[in-house]
């Protein structure tokens, strides 16, 4: 089929047989779904008036998918990013005429992202009538990944699990919560890493090395009575993973699939006789100079000559930098985990 | 059953004219305004009803608009018969008489046949339960346009009989497409969403009545306020009924039927259906399906061994629960071999 736009051609995954019963979700770029969906939502509501600006702070794949439908759409973009921002991301975004601020300076508490948000007030403050797609909130971001489910439905029939990386809470929210109306006993498995806050650890200590999952703020959208089971991993685990799906499946994916894949690997070891998909966020161009750089993972100390076969368990959650944990959290709610919530900053809604 | 009406329902334009300008199917040709006055005789027109559906929601037509379908259950149990005897001119008269519908039907059919300004007598014989949810007017419509057409030997694709029933009755199944052809069916349209490239899977029902043996008047319910989320939800069950059909998997097609029942659960609930999911899951049926707009509900079971017995204690649970009637049949199109006991 011709399809209306590029967007539309490659939002949706590939589905990928890597194990007898594990499918992989190849995305391309996996935020396009809920970049397109809440942008056509804030038009649909007016929210958003066509050609109106959209503001959002991000440094990453959130921001490529945002810049790539809001140039499609006829919007003005401006984009606040933490200086983690690659220079040939930046280039491609301005290149969709998109513009960037990049927030040299961590805030007093919650590191850039609080930073970045001020300064998204601010942009916002200054235009009126601009829209700001708050992926970590806007109910729209887990609900734009319905088409998503429902081809994995048309495709696979019944799934057992859903194994993903959380990062805004969307995906795996998301997905989880359509894929329980077809298939109520699914298992959510969802991946985590050292040092962010959103199932227990703290931010403190030296920040995290793997980028694109976990979060030092709490974003609304993160279900937590959605999971079953949470698995921290490491960034030289999920590196060398991210390797071992390029050279094993010719998957040039990042790292945060390959986060994912580890976890989902040794999930359908472990239950030969169950049907799991797990989700693969985006493409490897972006970290050739960097994952898929031996170099350059020497430098980082995080070089692995071997995978650990399987994780370790925890009795709850806690701030240990082992390679990697898991924790049977059991559709329960923060609050119910912890007994006692932590002191987090919740996003702002 | 069909919804209530949107303010403004998009009728179809019905003459012949206007639906061959637009460059639709409308093969077998109806016969020609000026047909021969002679090539006439007592028409007959039959139909089975539905057992409710086995989904009801909001899926997205292929221009990206959001529209009310459903995919009905076939139902063998039940059935209408029309007779209908022409007259080259004089009144149009149905029996019994409060079928206005069906007399707006073949009015309507009689128009679209050439036939404008012929009157005759309809006869209607139905043991469709009323507003049941099984969509007992739609079926005296439906019949009644076969038996118009039959009258003058013509036999009307289910495409054209759905754009007269919608005109008809304001909403309409998808009934004329038979069990053979399962359809996700735009009821206030008429129109088909989505063909779903063959029968449901096959399976035996156990049916019953949620509300006692009063119905509700289908065509008067205020349309359901789905939320964002829902209407987004019916995409994965879409992608899983599609994947039932073409698998002809009877376990998905239970899950895709509790799926939409869940959801109409938020908005139209039904009395004890959380028990009777309960019970649904310990006597291992397949799901539970209802008429979205109506009172009946059914246990889907995988037919073959077995189902017997797991009917058997169905019906035994929801005597406990206090549901004393219950009926049994099957979408099988082939033959049902009778289980040895």
């Amino acid at each position: 089929m011709i399809h209306a736009s590029f967007v539309d051609a490659i939002a949706l995954p590939r589905l990928v047989r890597l194990r007898p019963n594990l499918i992989g979700l190849a995305f391309p770029l996996m935020k396009l779904l809920p970049a397109r969906f809440i942008v056509r939502k804030a038009l649909e509501s007016g929210e958003l008036a066509p050609g109106g600006l959209i503001a959002e702070t991000t440094s990453g794949t959130f921001g490529l998918a945002l810049a790539m439908v809001a140039r499609l759409g006829g919007h003005p973009l401006t984009l606040v990013s933490a200086p983690a921002i690659d220079p040939p991301l930046q280039r491609r975004l301005e290149d969709l005429g998109a513009t960037v601020h990049i927030v040299r300076e961590p805030g007093p508490t919650g590191g850039f992202q609080q930073a970045r948000l001020a300064i998204l007030e601010r942009v916002l403050a200054d235009n009126p009538g601009s829209f700001c797609p708050r992926q970590y909130s806007n109910t729209n971001n887990p609900a734009s990944y319905a088409p998503c489910a429902e081809q994995l439905a048309h495709a696979a029939g019944a799934v057992d699990c859903l194994i993903g990386t959380v990062g805004s809470g969307g995906s795996m929210s998301g997905i989880s919560s359509y894929l329980r109306l077809i298939c109520p006993e699914l298992t959510t498995i969802g991946v985590d890493t050292h040092g962010s806050v959103l199932f227990g650890q703290s931010d403190a200590g030296s920040g995290r090395t793997l980028r694109g999952l976990g979060n030092s703020l709490m974003p609304p959208n993160v279900d937590h009575a959605a999971f079953d089971l949470v698995h921290w991993v490491g960034a030289a685990e999920a590196f060398r993973a991210t390797r071992m799906l390029h050279r094993e499946h010719a998957l040039f994916m990042g790292p945060t699939s390959g986060a994912a894949y580890l976890v989902a690997d040794w999930w359908a070891r472990e239950n030969p006789d169950q049907l799991g998909a797990v989700i693969l966020p985006d493409e490897g161009y972006r970290y050739q100079d960097t994952v898929y750089d031996d170099a350059w993972i020497e430098s980082k100390g995080l070089t692995l000559d071997a995978l650990p076969r399987e994780p370790v368990e925890w009795e709850r959650p806690h701030d240990e930098d082992v390679p990697w944990s898991f924790f049977r959290w059991g559709r329960r709610s923060f609050a119910e985990v912890m007994e006692q919530p932590a002191g987090v900053g919740l996003v702002p809604a | 059953m069909p919804d209530a009406p949107d303010a403004g329902p998009a009728r179809p334009a019905l003459p012949l004219a206007s639906r061959a300008a637009r460059g639709r199917a409308a093969s077998p040709a109806p016969a020609p305004a000026n047909a021969s006055a002679n090539d006439f005789r007592v028409g007959h027109g039959e139909i089975h009803a539905h057992h409710g559906e086995i989904v009801q929601g909001m899926f997205y037509s292929s221009d990206g608009t959001v529209e009310h379908g459903l995919v009905t259950l076939p139902c063998s149990l039940y059935r209408t018969r029309v007779r209908f005897r022409p007259l080259r001119s004089g009144p149009l008269t149905v029996e019994p008489g409060d079928r206005a519908r069906s007399r707006a039907a073949a009015r309507l059919a009689l128009d679209a046949l050439g036939r404008t300004g012929w009157g005759g007598s309809l006869r209607i014989e139905s043991n469709v339960p009323v507003q049941w949810g099984c969509g007992s007017s739609t079926t005296d419509v439906l019949a009644t346009i076969r038996a118009v057409a039959d009258a003058f030997d013509t036999v009307l694709e289910p495409e054209w009989i759905a754009g007269l029933a919608v005109a008809a009755e304001t909403a309409s199944d998808s009934l004329m497409f038979g069990p053979g052809r399962a359809v996700l069916f735009a009821q206030r349209r008429g129109r088909v969403l989505l063909d779903l490239g063959g029968p449901l899977p096959p399976v035996r029902v156990l049916g019953f009545n949620t509300e006692g043996e009063h119905g509700v008047a289908t065509l008067t319910l205020p349309p359901v306020p789905y939320t964002a989320w829902e209407i987004e939800a019916y995409r994965p069950i879409l992608g899983m009924l599609r994947r039932a059909v073409a698998e002809q998997d009877p376990g998905l097609l239970g899950r895709v039927a509790t799926a939409s029942t869940a959801l109409m659960q938020r908005h139209r609930p039904k009395r004890r259906m959380p028990e009777l999911l309960r019970l649904a899951g310990e006597v291992g049926a397949l799901g539970v399906q209802v008429a979205h707009s109506g009172t009946v509900a059914g246990f889907l079971f995988e037919p073959g061994p077995g189902a017997a017995r797991r009917i058997a204690e169905a019906r035994d649970g929801l005597r406990r629960l206090g549901i004393q009637s219950s009926w049994e049949f099957s979408t099988d199109l082939a033959p049902h071999a009778e289980e040895p006991s």
